[in-house]
């Protein structure tokens, strides 16, 4: 069984939009015999490739959820998990990264490190995955790998090392030069079937031995072995190989493979680096969370063990729900039982399967280290299933607060229905998007991490759920907060027939960093009862859920409860919650009170002739210009801008830069408003209040 | 508050005083040294001045990385709060920063035009008024001596004073018998305040060997501290 978890290999393609991900993923399926055939993203066979599975995805071109999907090669077995490559669908890769032991970054050798490839690092390094890259569209006019391999190390920090180098580039690309073995390798056949090994040609061979000298200069220090063999003259590949290794898993090489998966080259090569030099489960550590204890356990990837698996993925396909789970520990086989950890519940494994994108293969088990679907089990995305008597939770992945929010009402009553269906499914697979009804207007709202990211699942529910949907206009999620510290001193009275209300409350409020709300409770000699306090804590928490500038949930607070005084009759938790929410608005107009709103950490990248309308886009919105870096001739503008003013956005700036500048935007930090913007709103507040 | 304070308390005073009141609008000036001397702090610290002053400054970059020059911003100011007392280092480094844009040009070579046309994008369609710019790693010994006069032509029709550094590659003696840097000759003309940096007696001594069509003042009383690389008085 261990054997069979080293010949295991679970891995991520990450990469920019465009870089041609989806068609190097067909072309691994093609290679590992998964399909027979092979399409493009945006086919003209209209089928689409085999990965993108929904339909959306299919007419724009791009990939949002991941799916799982089970290959072998040379003896090895690879599951990947297609990542999504936007950022505002960030939680997708960042719930498929949590499950990986390893990834290739696919790079566009025309567009090198872009912003989104920017982001798509910075989540590889998070979660602390190994890496290699893999440099596409070698055929295209300015293909320039090198440029590409020292942004890497430029823009990325990362330490990469070409492991190959192309014979001829653009039009006249004709193959690889194997850096390890010193061949020159041709793709040949109607679909680059035939892998053909060559000495290299004489025209390249000085440029070989140079890049070769560089890359055993660099790998040479994770191995003296390789270091003594170098001193000897000779070089053996498999003591390169297991250095190479080595430098990937600790993760202080990121080597660099080529070619280009539309002309049908290179992959193989790549996907011999992908089990040559990627881990296997067992040379990644886990760990998981005692929630008797608390404390976090190292998993085993040992098949006897107790079971321990994570639920990182929902889908609900034609076939019913589907769970993607990845086994941590022991082994999931049909019929076993297990528990959900976070609800406690039982239940007895059904159907196991393996997935293929759009097709399904039955198992009898999946052991530690495997990704694996199952059918029928009612559960949430993040929850972790167990053996019996196991009590541990898989540490939980981050999970941001949403910053926009959307009015949505269905146009009639079979719509309605759908809706509902819709959300709660969305809900379940993607914890950034949430829904709930405001209880004021009755209207349902959707939340989410930015405007694309609620406009991908209105179309889902038009499209697979034939929802007919009205739209209000979204709306930025604001805070209030206070900018100094009050004293309050606030008496909640009633005495009109019946039993009396009578509680007293003395403290402050002041301005609390880096946290929505504390309470401290200072009250000395019982002036305040012990058991009325939680009540005082109640109900200044009723209190800052809705603050009275905007209705928005006020942050940053911490309440002093110093003093007060009751009533052996009349005070009860009702009187002292009262008392709290009264004495809290009597400090909130005191201390400050102020609006926040989403500040926006934006990137936008284009050609240098369009900087001047990118700063210009930039200004217009309240933004704040941090950098701009030129490279020849693309610049990359980073900056701040508030979320309120970046409606529409995406028009505004393909049409400003004729569609050649793109954008990537992800939430930075909660800013005060300027005081004209303040007003506004406020204004605008107390309209809607009245009508 | 830190700022008063540290306007009034600047040794950048001392300097504006020693060149005549500053280097003032439309003017060149620069810091030139060997690699490694300073200069990069210089000009930090010119920028955090301004920055202070509640003034915008460009800081225009070739050579290092973006996060390398927001580190820089970030050590000058930390050791400029630990110079004056802790009770000033409430100031909000954010606060301070929000006037400054870094425009990084990467690749060797971008050609001056260019980087005086997205300049001038910034300064007009940005609208980010500016009157100090800052130019770090500008290549004053392979550059035409007529792109040196493109960014003095720039800083007189936009009215801004520009800071540069220029790095000393030459063999020694790299100065003149009036101190001036024999590699910057036969760009002298553009340049109005030249401001050399040596290490001498353990500190990097700042000399004024250029100072608009004044005598120069000569070896100041302003040092680097090589640990801090914060100038001080001396």
């Amino acid at each position: 069984m261990s054997q069979d978890i080293m010949r295991l290999r679970n891995i991520g393609i990450s990469a920019h939009i465009d870089s041609g991900k989806t068609t190097l993923t067909e072309r691994i399926l093609f290679y590992c015999k998964k399909i027979h055939r092979m399409h493009e993203v945006k086919g003209k066979d209209g089928v689409g490739a085999t990965m993108d599975s929904m339909e959306l995805e299919k007419e724009r071109g791009i990939t949002i959820s991941s799916a799982a999907t089970n290959v072998s090669w040379l003896d090895h077995t690879i599951n990947i998990i297609d990542t999504p490559g936007h950022v505002d669908f960030t939680i997708e890769v960042e719930r498929a990264l949590r499950v990986l032991d390893g990834a290739v970054l696919v790079l566009c050798s025309v567009g090198g490190v872009q912003s989104q490839t920017i982001s798509v690092d910075r989540q590889l390094k998070r979660y602390q995955v190994p890496c290699l890259a893999f440099i596409n569209k070698l055929d295209r006019s300015g293909a320039d790998p090198y440029k590409v391999k020292a942004q890497l190390k430029e823009k990325l920090g990362r330490n990469a090392l070409l492991m190959q180098i192309p014979i001829g580039l653009e039009d006249r690309f004709e193959g690889l030069i194997d850096l390890v073995s010193m061949k020159a390798v041709y793709f040949e056949g109607s679909q680059g079937e035939v892998v053909r090994k060559e000495e290299i040609p004489q025209e390249l061979r000085a440029e070989a031995m140079k890049w070769r000298e560089a890359m055993l200069n660099e790998v040479s220090l994770f191995s003296d072995e390789l270091t003594e063999a170098i001193l000897t003259g000779r070089e053996p590949e498999d003591l390169v190989i297991k250095a190479v290794r080595k430098g990937t898993v600790t993760r202080e090489l990121t080597p660099v493979f080529m070619g280009s998966a539309y002309k049908n080259k290179g992959i193989q090569l790549l996907l011999d680096a992908v089990v040559r030099y990627l881990p296997n489960p067992t040379e990644v550590e886990n760990f998981a969370l005692n929630l008797d204890d608390g404390k976090e356990v190292k998993l085993r990837p040992d098949a006897e063990a107790d079971p321990v698996a994570l639920a990182f993925k929902l889908e609900d396909g034609p076939y019913g729900q589907l769970t993607y789970i990845r086994v941590y520990q022991g082994k999931i086989a049909t019929g076993s039982e297990l528990t959900n950890s976070r609800s406690g519940q039982d239940f007895r494994v059904g159907r196991l399967v393996r997935m293929h994108a759009d097709s399904i293969k039955e198992i009898e088990e999946a052991p530690a280290g495997d990704i694996a679907a199952l059918f029928g089990v009612e559960c949430q995305s993040g929850d972790t299933f167990v053996g019996r008597g196991l009590n541990l939770a898989m540490s939980s992945i981050h999970v941001p607060e949403p910053v926009i929010s959307l009015a949505v009402s269905a146009a009639d009553n079979k719509s309605a229905d759908n809706l509902a269906k819709a959300l709660k499914r969305f809900t379940k697979e993607d914890p950034t998007f949430r829904s709930y009804v405001d209880p004021e207007s009755r209207q349902t709202i959707i939340q989410g991490m930015g405007e694309l990211h609620l406009d991908v699942y209105l179309e889902r529910m038009r499209r697979e759920y034939n929802v007919s949907l009205e739209t209000g206009m979204p709306e930025v999620a604001y805070r209030e907060s206070i900018s100094r510290r009050a004293d309050f001193d606030y008496t909640h009275k009633k005495q009109t027939g019946g039993a009396g209300q009578f509680g007293r409350v003395i403290g402050s409020i002041e301005p609390l960093a880096d946290k929505n709300y504390e309470f401290v409770n200072e009250v000395k000699g019982g002036r305040i009862p012990r058991e009325f306090i939680p009540a005082c804590d109640k109900g200044f928490q009723a209190a800052l859920r809705k603050g009275k500038l905007i209705g928005f949930p006020i942050v940053g607070v911490r309440v002093r409860l110093l003093d007060g005084q009751s009533h052996a009759v009349d005070s009860s938790d009702l009187a002292f919650q009262a008392a709290a929410q009264g004495a809290f608005w009597q400090a909130y107009a005191k201390a400050g009170p102020q609006i926040l709103e989403p500040v926006m950490k934006l990137s936008v990248e284009g050609p240098t002739e369009f900087v001047g309308h990118i700063f210009a886009s930039i200004n217009q919105r309240r933004g704040v210009i941090i950098s701009s870096v030129e490279d020849g001739l693309f610049a990359r503008v980073d900056a701040e801008v508030p979320l309120s003013e970046m409606f529409g956005y995406s028009t505004v700036l393909r049409s400003l830069t004729q569609g050649k500048a793109e954008f990537t935007m992800e939430f930075l930090k909660y800013a005060k408003i300027p005081a004209f913007i303040a007003e506004k709103l406020i204004a605008e507040g107390q309209r809607s209040q009245k009508g | 508050m830190i700022r008063e304070e540290f306007i009034k308390r600047s040794p950048l005073r001392i300097l504006e005083e020693s060149i005549h009141g500053g280097l003032g609008r439309g003017n060149l000036g620069v810091f030139a040294a060997r690699k490694g001397i300073g200069k990069t702090a210089c000009l930090v610290q010119v920028a955090t001045d301004k920055l202070f002053q509640q003034k915008s400054v460009i800081h225009v970059s070739y050579s290092s990385r973006v996060d390398y020059i927001l580190k820089w911003y970030e050590d000058i100011f930390h050791e400029i709060s630990r110079s004056l007392s802790l009770e000033y280092a409430t100031e909000s480094y954010e606060d301070v920063i929000k006037n400054r844009v870094i425009m990084n040009f990467n690749q060797e070579g971008t050609r001056t035009d260019q980087v005086l046309r997205s300049l001038e994008a910034m300064i007009t369609h940005g609208k980010f008024g500016v009157e100090t710019i800052i130019v770090d790693g500008y290549n004053f010994v392979e550059s035409l001596a007529e792109d040196l006069c493109k960014f003095k032509d720039f800083a007189g029709r936009m009215t801004q004073e520009v800071w540069f550094s220029a790095s000393l590659k030459g063999e020694e003696p790299l100065f003149d018998d009036r101190g001036l840097p024999r590699e910057l000759e036969r760009v002298l003309g553009a340049i109005d305040v030249l401001i050399t940096m040596k290490y001498k007696d353990d500190k990097i001594r700042l000399n004024v060997v250029k100072d608009h069509h004044y005598p120069p003042a000569g070896e100041l009383m302003l040092s680097l501290d090589p640990t801090t690389l914060l100038i001080a008085g001396s």
